[in-house]
């Protein structure tokens, strides 16, 4: 575990020296997601020009509303940093047979080819949304109880784990099939559900969407769970969504772990 | 730590082979619109036979030549032994695993190097990559420093390795991945084509610190080229793939003996020499200016030798086994021949 600790340190130097030498290319990245993020950010105080609230009935006012984008910041910036441009880079390393490579080395395959590039200038979303959390938060009606501070962050963890499993079976998807772009499109579309609050998807279609979203693919799970837990009353059904959070992401885990070695054992790697 | 006292005659098998094969299923890429949606539906593929059931046993501390063909399945070999890919039939021991089981204990101990594929990071120094090998693959940080020391040096490249990997040239970076794959003092080494590219001086360099290496550590390699000077400076042992099977399997010197049955007399003489003044021996004979070169027969030779050098001026006259290449690629041939009888693709 240590070993594994340190390892993912000198991966993450490594990254730090190369965006250190390419400094000019790594503010440019800085600052293009976070003018994304701010056009998200002026759209959403647009919408509450014309509503005070978001699905009547629903708690998610302004202020909460916030609280959750901030919370959908964080945990994407940590799966945007961490995770996905290694991830990017899979797709060319079977093309070219690079990761016949990382099978010889004694360590494992996933660790290393989830791991081994860090993004430091996603990191910049992140920092914008604890500010923004601590705006937020400091505004609203209602004042979160420690349990749901300390809830929180765990909660946050949870919602990386289902990303990363994700972004895993993705991965896997790779390596079976040699090539892999719309698949990373697929992507963007599938975490586009985890955006907003769970209340929007109701209705003859909305009701069916909402439980595939929760039970089979749990995207719905990853934001949702941890804004409640701070933005709304923790009561009743919110402990019922926590346990589901937990459950969702140990099981994403598992099955993605199982669903990748069975696609590293049938790898092909490509002719040279 | 393995037991490497003992007698150094006793052959231990590090790699046991048996019936090894490995097939892919291609799909190809029809031509033209109408036959691409109709291979939405139906795509056609066909079975490709990378390797067709190889058998062998190399020893501890032997150092081996893969010869083949392009196509002929080396490095799909190599990949097997590496654990990289899983075979379609047989099985495989290395060090006394299977391979593609990749067990960490069996990939602390092997390493593989491919002439045409980068390991080290590329942006960065060449000491980065050394310095997280070290971390994979556990090495004390003495240990590390001394043979990181002892092969830069060997190598000449103390200089190179602060300097970003994508500033080198090919040759240099060669030999860092050399270090590199070296840095956990493995006792089994898989070269693919590690030579490609490299001019006469570097390849020649390459060859020494390999041949150096191997006696010093006993290292135990198999090697894959195309380039025959590689396998007659380090190889005793050569074994032959074409299309996916073992077409010839010993030492490099019987395969002179085995497959060639004349060797190669060239006179220099005095004056102007004409192809019929060798005409009656009946021997193949090619005459360039006083250059007379003959193709005879090795049982011959000693017969013929003294009645061809009888009443000429000779200035010079060497007697030369047929160039290993010329051999070679004659077995190239003949195992390609060998394929067009049998129906090499089975269709799917
Ligand atoms: N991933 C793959 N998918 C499909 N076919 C493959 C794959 N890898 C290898 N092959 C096929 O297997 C055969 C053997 O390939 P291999 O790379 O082992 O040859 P080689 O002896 O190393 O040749 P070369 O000297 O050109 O490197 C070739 O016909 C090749 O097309
Ligand atoms: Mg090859």
């Amino acid at each position: 575990m240590a070993r594994y600790f340190s390892i993912f340190l000198t991966f993450a130097r490594a990254c730090l020296v190369r965006d250190m030498t390419f400094r000019a290319n790594f503010v440019l990245e800085c600052l293009t997601s976070l003018g994304w993020m701010s056009m998200n950010l002026a759209f959403y105080l647009l919408v509450f020009q014309f509503t005070p609230e978001i699905g009547k009935g629903t708690g998610w006012t302004r202020e909460p509303f916030f609280a959750f984008v901030a919370t959908g910041l964080i945990i994407n910036s940590i799966v945007q940093a961490l995770f996905m441009p290694s991830a990017e880079e899979l797709t060319e390393m079977v093309r070219t047979g690079g990761l016949d490579g990382v099978l010889v080395q004694p360590l494992d395959a996933q660790f290393l080819l989830s791991m081994h590039r860090v993004d430091f200038s996603s990191f910049a979303n992140g920092l914008v949304g604890v500010g923004l959390l601590g705006w937020a938060v400091s505004r609203m009606d209602h004042t979160p109880p420690a349990t749901a501070w300390l809830l929180y962050p765990f909660l946050i963890l949870c919602g990386v784990a289902i990303l990363y499993a994700l972004v895993i079976m993705l991965a896997a998807a790779t390596i079976l099939l040699g090539r892999n772009q719309s698949l990373y499109d697929f992507w963007f579309y599938l975490t586009n559900f985890s955006r907003y609050p769970a209340e929007i998807y109701a209705g003859p279609w909305g009701g069916p969407l909402r439980a595939l979203c929760t039970f089979v693919i749990p995207i719905l799970l990853v934001v949702n769970v941890p804004a409640r837990v701070i933005a709304l009353p923790l009561e009743g059904q919110a402990w019922g969504l926590v346990w589901l959070a937990v459950t969702a992401a140990m099981a994403s885990l598992v099955v993605s772990r199982i669903v990748f070695q069975t696609a590293l054992a049938k790898y092909r790697s490509a002719s040279s | 730590m393995h037991n490497s006292s003992g007698d150094a005659r006793t052959v231990a098998a590090v790699i046991e082979v048996e019936d090894l094969a490995k097939s892919y299923r291609v799909f190809d890429k029809p031509e033209g619109l109408a036959a691409s949606v109709k291979s939405l539906f139906h795509r056609p593929s066909r079975t490709v036979e990378a390797l067709k059931g190889v058998s062998l046993t190399v020893g501890r501390g032997e150092f081996v030549a893969l010869l083949g063909p392009n196509g002929a399945g080396k490095t799909t070999f190599l990949k097997l032994l590496s654990g990289i890919i899983t075979p379609t039939r047989g099985t495989a021991r290395v060090l006394g695993h299977v391979p593609w089981e990749r067990a960490d204990d069996f990939r602390r101990r092997f390493a593989l190097v491919m002439g045409q594929k980068n390991q080290l990071w590329w942006d960065l120094p060449a000491a980065e990559s050394f310095r997280l090998h070290r971390e994979i693959y556990r090495i004390e940080p003495g240990r590390f420093e001394r043979t990181r020391d002892e092969l830069v040096d060997l190598l000449g490249v103390r200089k190179l390795v602060l300097q970003p990997v994508r500033d080198l040239s090919l040759g240099e970076r060669m030999k860092l991945e050399l270090v590199a794959a070296l840095l956990h003092e493995p006792e089994v080494l898989f070269l693919d084509e590690p030579t490609i590219g490299l001019d006469v001086v570097a390849q020649h360099a390459l060859h020494q610190f390999l041949a150096h290496i191997q006696v010093e550590r006993r290292m135990t390699i198999v090697l894959t080229t195309h380039y025959m000077k590689d396998v007659a400076a380090l190889c005793h042992r050569a074994i032959v793939i074409t299309d996916g099977s073992i077409l010839y399997d010993g030492s490099l010197d019987q395969i002179v003996d085995r497959f060639t049955t004349h060797k190669i007399v060239t006179l220099d003489l005095d004056g102007t020499p004409t192809a019929a003044d060798f005409a009656h021996l009946g021997f193949p004979c090619e005459v360039r200016g006083p250059r007379v070169t003959l193709r005879i027969d090795r049982q011959r030779i000693a017969d013929v030798l003294p009645e061809i050098l009888r009443g000429r001026q000779v200035r010079d006259v060497s007697v030369e086994d047929v160039p290993l290449e010329e051999i070679v690629a004659a077995l190239f041939r003949s195992g390609a021949a060998g394929a067009a009888r049998a129906p090499a693709e089975a269709r799917a």
